[in-house]
């Protein structure tokens, strides 16, 4: 495990990655004290301005306003508070949910992967998109739904990528001769199989949360995901494309918002594969 | 090679039926859970006690939801996919009208980032241990970490609005119109003769499908790069260098073919990906397409059209993943002798 990690450290693509998503974490933790107004004040005086580096910039918006005079940095702090907490929790939740099928799947085999597998044809057989929006007509608008619907539209790309790798830590020497000294099943898949697939889940998972947020960001964007109250990149983008002519900047913000979120998910994930699948590195290698 | 084309066929449409029924009944019952009433929007605000009932019982929503999904199937079977409460048309009517539309963006989206795509991979893989890979390698996963939808605002924002090079609204010129036969709106205008309208049309496709298209080609590119370098581990390569071949005739005529194994089974798995991404596309260029629809009737509670419109999804994604299934196929001759 310490391996493991002192391999991943020394990837510069899993420290810009996981440094960016730490330093968002960080925003959205300190949001209140970082925001310089109420991301929800309207100052009807100050509408579409732009940020400071246009003429006719109001140095009390450094980034500008919306149409309705909302600070827009204010909300873009704010915003960062629903990308994480989605990132954070829908990702966990999508992981833990799909490990957990994955592993009875591919350890027992038998009936149960065949159920599982077809569970997971099913889901597959939809866009993503669609069942997330299904799934919020069903469910009805805000953070906690959001979250559940991700979990529930996700937890497929978990699953069917750790069952196969499952299957192949199965079929190792290490699990019946664990069996043998008397392990039980759930010893045997929480000492010896899962710590075998780990490095394919960190990796997986830190790409699932650069998916949430982009989720998250589609389902605000129609209108289906937060409380209209709530600021959201998703639909921060939503209100500024009314205004894309006169106010540029509050469409190029929050799409902004949205990237940084996602590279850094990818990054952190690129990264961790690299470092952590020793396979890939090898095959890539070779042919260098 | 056609029979066993056929027995995927035959297999896959085993396969389908009872995925769909699976589909459709749990769309049935999440939609079931609805917190608000799907009544709420299709009546005026001075509707009495007995029009909501007169509705909900038109409608079916008084039976229990076992029963009223035995009525919906049974009504499909027929081709009937019901009325869209929202739209007073009926759903089949709807979706036809709508899906050539996301059709053509589909197939436009899928060239333009295959093409991409694979250059992009050959050249990435043949610029290997060079800037060129770091820069490729840098640039795809930049690429892809923007979602299709945020490119296709960025690609409003530069091409349409700074430089107003390409139009973003809609499929065609509105002062323009061509007579519709099929529907492919690129189709209907050759058909008429119409070379202005043709050249409008495949304008306001541009952008939205490029959008679409850099969704797609950092995928195939990686995918296809990381496929080379296995090919390369091969012996008939070294040997085809030890013949003298130029490099470039080793990479296009030899590894190519090869490679392209796992990028074919990636487009098939991305075209269907695809299809969900399009639903925001068109949200954002205002295109008439079956995503549009889709949030139009989840925005009105329009339950008959999101079940139709979510199974019409789930088919052409199942198409897809046949075709891509006997592509495969053809690509591959060790699975064809089986």
């Amino acid at each position: 495990m310490n391996e493991m990690w002192r391999r991943a450290l020394a990837e510069p693509r899993v420290i810009v990655g996981g440094g960016l998503m730490l330093a968002l974490l960080l925003i959205a933790v300190l949001a209140p004290w970082l925001a310089p107004h109420d991301p929800g004040d309207q100052d009807l005086l100050n509408t579409l301005l732009p940020p400071v580096w246009d003429e006719g910039a109001n140095p009390d918006f450094l980034l500008g306003t919306d149409s309705l005079g909302r600070c827009i940095l204010s909300r873009l702090i704010y915003g960062t508070r629903v990308a994480m907490t989605v990132a954070i929790v829908a990702a966990l939740g999508a992981a833990i949910l799909g490990t957990v099928f994955a592993l009875v799947a591919g350890y027992f085999g038998g009936v149960l992967d065949w159920l599982i597998g077809r569970a997971v044809d099913v889901w597959m057989s939809f866009p993503p998109v669609i069942l997330s929006l299904i799934l919020m007509v069903g469910f009805g608008t805000g953070l906690r739904n959001v979250i559940l619907a991700i979990v529930i539209v996700d937890w497929t790309r978990f699953c069917r990528v750790v069952r196969s790798e499952v299957l192949a830590v199965t079929k190792r020497d290490y699990i019946p001769a664990a069996r043998l000294m008397g392990f039980t099943h759930v010893q045997v898949i929480v000492r010896e199989v899962l710590p075998a697939v780990m490095p394919l889940l960190l990796t997986l998972l830190s790409i699932e949360m650069g998916i949430a947020v982009i989720v998250e960001a589609i389902l605000s964007f129609v209108g289906l995901s937060v409380e209209a109250d709530v600021a959201a990149w998703g639909v921060m983008i939503a209100d500024a494309r009314q205004y894309m002519y006169q106010a540029p900047w509050g469409l190029v913000l929050p799409v902004l918002g949205i990237f940084v979120a996602v590279l850094a998910a990818n990054l952190l994930g690129d990264g961790l594969r690299r470092s952590l699948d020793p396979r890939l590195s090898q095959r890539l290698a070779a042919v260098r | 090679m056609t029979e066993t084309a056929f027995s995927i066929l035959f297999r896959r449409l085993a396969a389908a039926i009872p995925i769909l029924l699976v589909v459709s009944a749990v769309v049935f019952v999440v939609l079931r859970l609805i917190p608000a009433d799907p009544l709420g929007m299709s009546l005026p605000p001075n509707a009495t006690e007995a029009d909501v009932a007169a509705l909900r019982h038109e409608m079916g929503f008084d039976r229990p939801i076992p029963e009223q999904y035995a009525i919906w199937l049974g009504h499909i079977a027929h081709g009937d996919f019901g009325v869209s409460s929202h739209f007073r048309q009926r759903v089949t009517g709807l979706v036809f009208a709508a899906l050539p539309t996301t059709l053509e963006l589909v197939a436009a989206g899928l060239l333009f980032g295959v093409i991409i795509g694979l250059a992009g991979g050959l050249v990435m893989f043949a610029g290997r241990g060079q800037l060129t890979e770091r820069a490729t390698d840098l640039g795809s996963i930049v690429v892809m970490s923007i979602p299709e939808f945020l490119w296709a605002i960025f690609l409003i924002l530069g091409v349409g609005v700074a430089w107003r090079l390409l139009p973003f609204i809609g499929r065609i010129d509105p002062q323009m119109s061509v007579p519709s036969r099929t529907g492919f709106l690129l189709l209907d205008s050759l058909l008429a003769g119409d070379a202005a309208a043709f050249g409008s049309a495949v304008a306001h496709l541009l952008l939205p499908a490029f959008a679409l298209a850099l969704a797609l080609a950092p995928l195939v590119m990686r995918v296809l790069r990381s496929s080379l370098a296995d090919t390369y581990l091969e012996d008939y390569i070294t040997l085809a260098r030890l013949r003298g071949l130029p490099e470039w005739r080793i990479l296009l005529a030899h590894a190519f073919k090869n490679a392209a194994l796992p990028t074919v089974s990636l487009i098939g798995v991305q075209a269907g990906f695809m299809f969900g991404g399009t639903l925001l596309v068109e949200v954002i260029y205002t295109l008439p397409g079956i995503g549009n629809l889709m949030v139009e009737a989840v925005r009105n509670h329009d339950l008959p059209l999101i079940q139709g419109i979510t199974l019409v999804y789930c088919v052409i994604v199942l198409v897809i993943n046949t075709v891509v299934d006997i592509a495969y196929l053809g690509l591959n001759p060790k699975l064809r002798r089986q």
